[in-house]
């Protein structure tokens, strides 16, 4: 069975925001508008964090695209009391809408932030939404999915056509969007996968690791660039 | 012992006994309820030892409380002895 | 027992047997609460959690405060009237009730701000349908529901006489208290039933109480996040709950004391023991929190600081300092010497913890939420007015439901008031001597055994 991971390459990072827009696209995540926006309400699945850089101070901006980490040990799970935010069996944390009762506690609980909360109705069904992902209610959690819609088509196609998916056919929005191509999807249960071979990199490293989350988004160091 | 204004002695005994009825309910639906949570639990293989474990304290709990108080209704209520 | 001569004990029906005025503007001051808070709940079922000032790094605030709060609070009774009974504690008499009371009223208000807390109310039942054990929520469920049942009964069944003198003395209501009643008659064997109920419930409500408010703990200290990751909190929290609940007992005994001219029933000893369980406390809170923050800080691991440091210098700080000195100074302060002005000080210490042990769980709840691990902004909190609105109307439903309960049933148990009469001073004197070395020997003189 799969297990279905990240690396992100901070050297090839530029910042641009080309992920966080196709993910917004991809999944239908609300505009909150302004109002909601400096109420800091913005529901943003893939993130792009900028921490000054404290080697290079004159002015410096690192850049820290942070979707789900997808732990394989996710705190969050742990503490959700209706079973409505899950671990499946590739490694995907998943997030049941219509089971959330919205208690917020998996957004406490997670050490990355990555869960948002519907604090109002921000959007209702319409044209130029993606049909293949439901479009949240108020009063809900919602958080980077994987694109898990892509992997249930490219599973229904695999299936169809009587054969394995192909490493590639599966990409979340936010990878196939990336133009300096910063982001790597893949199985990293195939060691012989893009990804699994990144992942062993020198220079990959996990958000808080000292946690045992298990992270299943790698990061790559700057360091090639810098030196 | 006399009272000044005898009332309808069947209502309110069948009334007493339904308030017991009631609590035996009570503790049987949460009884119940623990128990289709391990069920849930051991179908899902989501952590079934965290709800037998609790459950093995919370049910005798509940049974405990339970006893009390049928023994407080039956206790009274059978009453027959005179002050 | 229910000698309608004996009129002694009768100031504690005359709040149920007329109804003055004052009650009435009482209802109505407590209702204007409550209704700040029920259309601040419709606003927000409309809107949606929006509405709070709940945001993205804070996503518990106020709601889950008061949720701490008002379990902290049930601690109150049942916990402390079942330990006075189980060490029998004769000035117990006249307060058991009224701590039980607390509990009972206090766990429907906390549990209540589990229900205002959701983003989904409608789908509380799935807590029921698809719960799971994994989760400190379920704990607090389960747990909750076992305090509230055992509460309840432990409520009733020390009452169960007196219904049984309201129902013979009293003019209404007559079979709403003959059904409670359970046909008490007061023959031996049912004293015997009785008390041996009430002994095995005041046993078995200590574990229960305790339970109750180490998982409210567990719901924080079973994350991994900064300052509530932390083991002490299931006893740091129990303690604050007692701390919390005996100042809200004071509180309410001073309150109906006034009300009700009960200064015959309830008498400043009666405040100063409580004044001294108070200043214990006072002083178990003030050791696990400077145990807490000692370890935290000497660690000097860098989440715990920034959190550590909001709280000390940073924007919590007047909330943290605040709380110091509501829990801490003013009751240390206040409580040290009770021999002159004992109710005004105990009930000034009582109402610096009350507001203490509110700023106590703010300060556990929001701060570590506010210093998220990653870069992210930091998030400051601020209510709007309908979380105000729902803090001001969990208040006043708590005070209304507990005025309603003393226009229904006594607020101090008349047949333990007169068992300690009858009962009480002999079996005291009795137990007393028992405790004495060789004193009392029927046919021995007592020899002169010099210096």
């Amino acid at each position: 069975m799969a297990l279905w991971g990240m690396v992100i390459d901070l050297d090839r990072c530029t910042g641009c925001q080309a992920c966080v827009m196709a993910c917004k696209a991809e999944n239908n995540v609300p505009a909150v508008g302004p109002k909601e926006a400096s109420r800091e309400r913005i529901i943003s699945w893939m993130q792009v964090l900028t921490e000054e850089d404290k080697e290079h101070p004159d002015g410096k901006l690192r850049f820290l695209p942070r979707p789900c980490l997808h732990c394989d040990d996710p705190p969050c799970t742990k503490v959700c009391p209706v079973y409505a935010t899950y671990r499946d069996p590739e490694g995907i944390v998943a997030q049941i809408y219509a089971r959330c009762i919205g208690c917020r506690f998996c957004m406490a609980a997670c050490p990355y932030n990555a869960k948002y909360f519907n604090w109002h109705t921000y959007q209702k069904e319409g044209p130029g939404q993606n049909p293949d992902v439901s479009v949240r209610q108020k009063g809900i959690v919602e958080k980077c999915t994987f694109c898990h819609h892509r992997l249930q088509k490219a599973r229904e196609r695999a299936l169809a056509e009587h054969r394995e998916i192909e490493p590639g056919e599966y990409v979340p929005a936010c990878a196939e969007a990336c133009p300096a191509r910063a982001i790597v999807f893949g199985d990293l249960s195939d060691p012989s996968s893009e990804v699994s071979k990144l992942a062993r990199s020198p220079r990959a490293f996990r958000l808080q690791e000292e946690l045992g989350t298990k992270p299943k988004v790698i990061y790559l160091t700057e360091g090639e660039a810098r030196g | 012992m006399d009272r000044p204004h005898p009332l309808p002695d069947r209502t309110v005994k069948i009334l007493q006994w339904a308030m017991a009825g009631g609590f035996i309910l009570f503790v049987g639906a949460i009884v119940t309820w623990i128990i289709h949570l391990i069920r849930t639990a051991w179908w899902l293989r989501d952590v079934p030892s965290a709800s037998i474990g609790i459950s093995l304290v919370a049910i005798p709990v509940f049974l405990v409380l339970l006893g009390v108080v049928l023994y407080v209704f039956w206790g009274l209520l059978t009453d027959r002895s005179e002050r | 027992m229910a000698d309608p001569a004996d009129t002694r004990d009768a100031i504690l029906l005359a709040p149920i047997e007329r109804t003055g005025r004052g009650f009435y503007w009482a209802v109505a001051i407590l209702s204007l609460g409550v209704l700040w808070g029920a259309v601040a709940y419709a606003v927000q079922l409309d809107g949606g959690l929006g509405v709070t000032g709940l945001h993205q790094p804070v996503s518990w605030g106020f709601y889950v405060t008061n949720f701490v709060f008002f379990i902290g609070i049930s601690h109150a009774g049942t916990l402390i009237s079942a330990i006075l009974r189980l060490s029998r504690a004769e000035w117990r008499r006249p307060i058991t009730r009224m701590a039980e009371v607390i509990t009972v009223m206090v766990l429907f208000i906390g549990a209540g701000q589990i229900l205002v807390d959701l983003g989904r109310p409608d789908r509380v039942m799935n807590v029921i349908r698809h719960g799971r054990y994994q989760s400190p929520l379920l704990w607090d469920a389960t747990s909750i529901s076992a305090y509230l049942t055992a509460s309840l009964v432990y409520l009733w069944l020390p009452m169960i006489p007196d219904i049984a003198i309201l129902r013979d003395r009293l003019g209404k209501r007559k079979f709403f208290y003959t059904v409670l009643a359970l046909g008490w008659q007061g023959t031996e064997r049912q004293h015997k039933v009785l008390n041996r109920a009430i002994a095995v419930m005041a046993v078995l409500v200590i574990p229960i109480a305790v339970s109750v408010h180490t998982v409210v703990s567990f719901v924080f200290s079973m994350t991994l996040q900064p300052m509530w990751h932390s083991t002490i909190f299931g006893p740091y929290f129990v303690v604050g709950a007692i701390f919390s609940g005996i100042a809200a007992l004071i509180v309410a005994m001073l309150i109906f004391r006034k009300a009700y001219g009960l200064q015959g029933y309830l008498r400043p000893i009666h405040f100063r023991y409580l004044g001294q369980l108070l200043l214990v406390m006072a002083l178990l809170w003030f050791y696990f929190t400077f145990t807490e923050y000692l370890t935290g800080y000497y660690g000097g691991e860098v989440e715990e600081m920034k959190v550590f440091w909001g709280k000390f210098w940073g924007p919590f700080s007047l909330f943290f300092w605040g709380m110091v000195l509501a829990n801490f100074v003013i009751p240390l302060f206040c409580l040290v010497r009770l021999e002159r002005r004992t109710i005004g000080k105990v009930l000034t210490a009582s109402l610096s913890v009350i507001v203490g042990m509110w700023l106590e769980r703010f300060i556990i709840v929001v701060p570590t939420l506010s210093y998220p691990r990653l870069p992210f902004p930091e998030g400051i909190y601020w209510p709007t007015w309908v979380e105000w609105g729902e803090t001001a109307a969990s208040f006043a439903l708590f005070a209304l439901f507990y005025l309603l309960f003393t226009k229904v049933f006594p607020i101090i148990s008349i047949w333990e008031i007169q068992e300690g009469r009858e009962v009480g001073l002999k079996e005291v004197e009795e137990r007393l001597l028992t405790y004495l070395p060789d004193t009392v020997e029927p046919e021995f003189t007592p020899v002169d055994r010099g210096g």
